[in-house]
């Protein structure tokens, strides 16, 4: 954090430092342990059951592995380049005592079709900025993207989409003093906060054109802000926010989600062998129940309702 | 490319805020930078400590570090202000200490006999460093106080991340909907680019203009 000169008096350096920490630390407070799903007991033991899941996690017959293939490719470099986040709770968390463990759907996921293709969970993450997600696909950065990656008919035209995987919708959450917004509706002039490149930043305008919108770039920033009162609202995922609601008293979770995000598994484009040998492993792990056993790992940890039906595949436009 | 003429406006919009933070932080860090030199050579011993230290802190610091202390960290001890004035102030306080080391190499192109006639001829030390030292030092480290601001103007794009809706985060959301990052990108990189060549162009002319001929 503090680039430190050699002619830099000692003195100074403990002075910047101590600065530099305290002030850090007052940040911190007021984010609580929201921002860290790994606190929570019953999430790693949740996580520890997987250990079953991944010994009987199918593995793709030498057959499927056609010669010249992508996944033939990737069979022979020993490891799945994946883009993952490694800062989203529930989703794809890099644990920050032990950085090898990345957990949450997305993450376990990955380690999934990595022991599908490979036999073993080699997974090698590179964390998308996600703005360049269509980049990294495009020129052969990483084999696939698990990244809360939304179907769009435009992102279609860049990238081929597996799945949908998972299906999703963006909630509103509110301070819990706050009376006055019960939902979507009542966002019409208010200030909006959402997080810089999610699916909220065009959804909020084309529900609400008078709100206000603010991007911050992660999650715990974001929460931050609705605390501190920058915003009236924060617009996430309703999972991420129904998780951070039950840390966080003072905040709550308004209305029904009002949208239906369907995250897709993003491919190269135009590799339609590699995109069917995906979708046949994700029609296997939903029929042998693993797909359901990961859901209640991660995303259900934050949630009451047991495991949703997966979304059929290719059943959104751009798929 | 059709797309980019047709959220021209929004990007111009975001275009606007970036120049107004480049300008507002430019003039803020300037004088800011100015007094912080004057205070360095100062003979007040408490003075000049209080600027090394200004200095020694902010160039140390990472810039993000302070723009996400200012705006998530203040708001806990009191201080809730609007995202792009904290931008601007933090801009400011930062690039003051760069511009005060751009000075303080100026300074030393002063001659040593010039400022002792000064004192000779019964000069005050502010009359010294207001007629004599200051002006002299501003026209040496044009070209240096030029690098700063195009430094400062690349930086502005950091504000993005604490919410401020500038050029940077203008091109993010444009992406979001048209998933062109290349395109996008190259297009916000030569914008920026344009920046630099006239912030570059201007320290340029304002050197030939006002070098000392010695």
């Amino acid at each position: 954090m503090i680039t430190s000169r050699s002619n830099l008096r000692r003195g100074l350096v403990l002075l910047a430092s101590a600065a530099t920490v305290v002030a850090l630390s007052a940040c911190s407070s007021g984010a609580g342990s929201s921002a860290v799903p790994g606190s929570d007991p019953t999430a790693s033991a949740a996580a520890g059951s997987l250990d079953s899941v991944y010994a009987n996690a199918p593995v793709a017959e030498a057959a499927a592995l056609i010669p010249g293939s992508t996944m033939e490719k990737i069979k022979q470099r020993g490891k799945l380049i994946v883009a993952e986040a490694l800062d989203a709770p529930l989703l794809s968390q890099q644990d920050p005592t032990n950085p090898d463990d990345v957990e949450g759907f997305d993450a376990d996921l990955a380690k999934m079709l990595a022991i599908y293709i490979l036999g073993e969970p080699n997974v090698e993450i590179v964390p998308p900025a996600s703005e360049t997600r269509e980049a990294l696909l495009a020129n052969g950065t990483v084999d696939v993207v698990f990244n809360t990656y939304t179907i769009t008919e435009k992102r279609a035209e860049q990238v081929d989409f597996a799945g949908p995987y998972l299906e999703s919708g963006l909630a509103v959450a509110v301070k819990s003093d706050n009376t006055d917004i019960n939902g979507i509706d009542d966002l019409g002039g208010k200030t909006v906060i959402v997080g810089a490149n999610t699916p909220a930043v065009t959804a909020v305008p084309e529900e609400q054109p008078t709100a206000t919108i603010v991007s911050f770039a992660t999650d715990p920033q974001a929460l931050q802000a609705l605390t501190q009162g920058r915003g009236d609202a924060y617009v996430q995922d309703f999972t991420l926010l129904a998780s951070h609601a039950i840390d966080d008293k003072s905040i709550k979770v308004v209305g029904q989600p009002f949208t239906t995000e369907a995250y897709g598994i993003g491919l190269k484009k135009d590799d339609s062998q590699f995109k069917s040998f995906i979708n046949d492993w994700l029609l296997k792990i939903q029929a042998d129940g693993s797909w359901a056993k990961i859901w209640d790992a991660t995303l259900g940890s934050a949630v009451e309702s047991s495991a949703p039906t997966p979304p059929a595949i290719g059943s959104v436009p751009g798929s | 490319m059709d797309f980019l003429a047709a959220s021209a406006g929004p990007i111009a919009e975001a275009l606007g805020t970036t120049i107004l933070l480049a300008v507002a932080a430019g003039i803020g860090s300037i004088v800011l930078g100015t007094l912080i030199t004057a205070a360095r050579i100062s003979p007040v011993p408490v003075l000049r400590w209080a600027a090394f230290g200004y200095v020694q802190f902010f160039v140390n610091v990472p810039l993000l570090v302070l723009l996400v202390l200012a705006v998530f960290a203040l708001p806990d001890a009191g201080f809730l202000l609007p995202l792009t004035p904290t931008a601007i102030i933090v801009l400011t306080l930062y690039e003051a200490a760069y511009v005060a080391e751009a000075v303080r190499s100026g300074v030393n192109t002063v001659g040593k006999g010039e400022i002792e006639a000064s004192r000779a001829l019964g000069f005050t030390l502010g009359q010294t460093l207001r007629v004599l030292v200051i002006p002299q030092s501003l026209r040496a480290a044009i070209q240096p106080i030029g690098n700063v601001m195009i430094a400062l103007t690349m930086n502005t794009a950091l504000a993005a991340a604490v919410g401020v809706v500038e050029l940077t985060s203008a091109a993010n959301k444009l992406n979001l909907v048209e998933a062109q990052p290349i395109l996008i990108f190259t297009a916000a990189g030569l914008i920026y680019m344009a920046l630099a060549l006239a912030i570059g162009l201007t320290a340029g002319r304002l050197e030939k203009k006002l070098r000392i001929r010695r």
